[in-house]
């Protein structure tokens, strides 16, 4: 079997053969990504009203619903509502830090249990928390970006914030603030760049998942199905208040 | 003639497939589907057609430098805790996951669908090492239970009935399932949820992957590549050396015109991008993953007549709109990679050799090309193709003979209207209704599937004088 340097040598032979043949080039980068991202950010503070319009409408047409409230304080109601119409008894949630709002009180005083995300990691507690994440009905996480363009929930893995919350429950739950609202791809690939250009933040999860509507599948003669692995339901909460951590991730 | 008996093999896969009522029912009903999609989300598009400029020049920057490329991404996986594996071969990508198997006690694999893996006959190897393999997409699922393969590169299983879906999921739940596509998801859903809760491993193939972050680019609309990738204890990713991308910012740009041009989504459901395994201070995750980059002849290609190829996203697309795939589907083609792209993709892996008759299975009406988020030529390398197949001597002796004959008549005018006039004669015993449908000798070949119209009483070029 090759080692590295074979394997790449022989690849450079090849390209070498191969020559320079034609001019190309791959995508423009930001020669400097932080510039680039904050500049985003400075855009949308002025342009994030359109861009919600915008989500709203996308994330309508991939099945997604969308909920709007006033003030952090209204977002356990709407998750208490949700769980009571499907008749969940056990949700599942990002921690405090992550999430910026304490779902506890309200939910148990409804008689729904809540797990909550531990802080760390750990065998113990992650098979503790996958046995919690098996069984609960709705999973709720914060944003890290959201794309209007295309209706897409952004959301990066981390401590606090397991890679399961979206994923494993039968309804998924996200809330975010204006701060969080992109308009384009293009935006997205700048942020993606800052974020892995910034030494302090590039270790901070392993996994950055692009969330756009419920799971589906049309395998079975082209028939669209929902919820094939991941969730039925995605619902989108926007809080007019700010509300989470000040930074993405 | 042993020679032709390769050949006739294609010819009763098609003819099979032409046979099959309901196959050529469900391949119009999917393919239509797939090409309407697909035009209205780039008709809502309009910048669609320079981002697939853009995607291609991509594709090109980074094989004029693919060495540095897959040496960036192997440092950065590596940084993040990674294992990068280097397969020269199909073989020596299964002995990496094999010996991976062996060596970390593993019982139980759950798949998301990959090409790569297909392309490496990775489960039949993993079933003889005593490894469990379990394809996780719901079509693959499907053709697994079923015992077959991809028929599609995108929708694996539009061959199959629900009828027929019903008895395969309704063996695994061991109670009878009506063949409805709501309950047969609902139930394969509870049955896949519980292998990826026990599998040991996850393993997947990648769209792209970014060199320069060092990430593998997943993307589905099931949601098994987030568990395949999330919950097992390893992660394997096999991917061809082609994926590579350079950046973040080549990465949204493909993002943009992928699932548009394989099911006319803006995006699938889930993007997933992975680095490495689990990073500290993360709760789930896995605790290894590994890489492996593998060649199985597409290095040779990077200065070779089938370059272009490797541009190639899979997204399937250029099946949806070939005449010839419409008609057949994927399963006549043979080889892992169906449609007009496949016929590439299977003489670039498997040798010029291999294609000898697929190279033919097409009309060369340039379908593919415009549908191509990447604007692959498909037909000018497919007649390439052809015209290797001749030069090398790969062709049976009587197709050549043919090819040659008819080379010095249309090169002649003269002896195009002296052969004119003499078929005029001889193909009288031959003609029914209207049609030449069975010649004899070296035309039987090409008369057992087409039917040629015959000599016309006058030809053209004999009226054209009159005219004139």
């Amino acid at each position: 079997m090759a080692t590295r340097a074979e394997f790449l040598e022989r690849i450079r032979r090849e390209v070498e053969r191969g020559g320079r043949s034609f001019e190309a080039e791959a995508a423009p980068r930001p020669p400097r990504p932080a510039d680039a991202a904050e500049a985003v950010r400075r855009q949308m503070a002025e342009r994030w009203p359109q861009a919600l319009e915008r989500f709203r409408d996308e994330f309508e047409k991939v099945a997604g619903v969308f909920h709007r409230v006033a003030t952090a304080a209204e977002v356990p109601g709407v998750i208490a509502a949700i769980a009571g119409e499907r008749s969940v008894r056990e949700v599942l949630a990002w921690d405090r830090d992550n999430l910026g709002i304490d779902l506890l009180p309200e939910l148990t005083s409804a008689g729904i249990g809540l797990a909550v995300a531990p802080p760390g990691g750990g065998e113990a507690p992650r098979l503790r928390h996958r046995a919690q994440a098996a069984s609960a009905g709705i999973g709720v996480t914060g944003v890290d970006w959201v794309l209007a363009e295309t209706g897409t929930l952004i959301v990066v893995s981390g401590g606090g914030r397991p890679r399961s919350t979206s994923l494993l429950p039968a309804t998924h739950v996200a809330v975010f603030d204006r701060r969080r609202l992109l308009e384009s791809l293009e935006q997205v690939g700048l942020v993606l760049e800052a974020l892995h250009a910034d030494p302090a933040r590039t270790m901070s999860g392993a996994m950055i998942n692009f969330i756009t509507g419920p799971s589906r599948t049309a395998d079975i003669e082209l028939t669209l199905t929902r919820g094939v692995h991941g969730p039925k339901e995605v619902h989108a909460v926007f809080v007019d208040e700010l509300v989470g951590p000040d930074g993405a991730v | 003639m042993s020679e032709q008996r390769a050949p006739a093999a294609f010819a009763d896969r098609a003819g099979a497939a032409l046979r099959d009522r309901f196959l050529q029912e469900a391949l119009t009903i999917a393919t239509t589907k797939f090409i309407g999609l697909r035009a209205e989300s780039f008709a809502g598009f309009p910048a669609g057609s320079a981002l697939r400029d853009r995607a291609r020049a991509i594709k090109e920057a980074t094989l004029q430098r693919l060495d540095v490329h897959l040496g960036q991404l192997a440092d950065n996986v590596e940084r993040l805790g990674g294992h990068v594996h280097w397969a020269d071969t199909a073989g020596d990508a299964r002995e990496i996951v094999l010996r991976l198997c062996r060596d970390r006690g593993v019982r139980m694999a759950v798949k998301s669908k990959s090409m790569a893996t297909e392309e490496i006959d990775l489960n039949e190897a993993l079933e003889h090492a005593g490894v469990t393999p379990v394809e996780t997409d719901l079509g693959e699922y499907i053709i697994q239970l079923a015992h077959e393969r991809p028929s599609h590169i995108i929708a694996p299983a539009i061959h199959k009935t629900k009828g027929q879906v019903a008895e395969l999921i309704s063996a695994v739940a061991k109670e009878p399932l009506a063949a409805d596509a709501e309950v047969l998801t609902a139930a394969a859903r509870v049955q896949l949820r519980q292998k990826f809760l026990e599998a040991d491993m996850g393993i997947t193939g990648a769209n792209f992957a970014v060199a320069e972050t060092g990430t593998v680019v997943l993307v589905t609309n099931e949601g098994n590549g987030r568990m395949v990738t999330s919950l097992p204890r390893i992660h394997v990713a096999v991917m061809g050396i082609e994926k590579v991308i350079p950046s973040m910012s080549d990465l949204v740009v493909f993002l943009a015109i992928l699932a548009r041009s394989a099911t006319g989504q803006k995006l699938s459901s889930y993007t997933t991008l992975v680095r490495g395994p689990r990073q500290p201070g993360e709760l789930e995750g896995p605790d290894e993953f590994h890489l492996i980059l593998m060649d199985n002849g597409r290095a040779k290609q990077i200065a070779g007549s089938l370059r272009e190829a490797l541009y190639c996203l899979r997204c399937g697309a250029c099946l949806n709109v070939c005449p010839v795939y419409r008609q057949i589907g994927g399963h006549a083609y043979g080889h892992t990679y169906p449609g007009p792209i496949g016929i590439l993709l299977t003489a670039m892996l498997e040798g010029t050799g291999s294609v000898k008759d697929l190279a033919h299975a097409s009309t060369l009406c340039g379908a593919c090309k415009d549908v191509c988020p990447v604007r692959i030529d498909i037909p000018r390398m497919l007649v390439d193709l052809r015209r290797q197949i001749d030069t090398e001597h790969l062709a049976p002796a009587g197709e050549r003979m043919v090819f040659r004959a008819a080379r010095r008549l249309l090169s002649s005018p003269a002896a195009f209207s002296s052969a004119a006039r003499l078929g005029r004669v001889l193909q009288r015993p031959f003609i029914r209704g209207g049609k030449l449908a069975k010649l004899p000798l070296m035309f039987a070949r090409w008369t057992s599937s087409r039917d040629l119209p015959p000599v016309a009483a006058r030809t053209f070029r004999e009226r054209w004088k009159d005219l004139r």
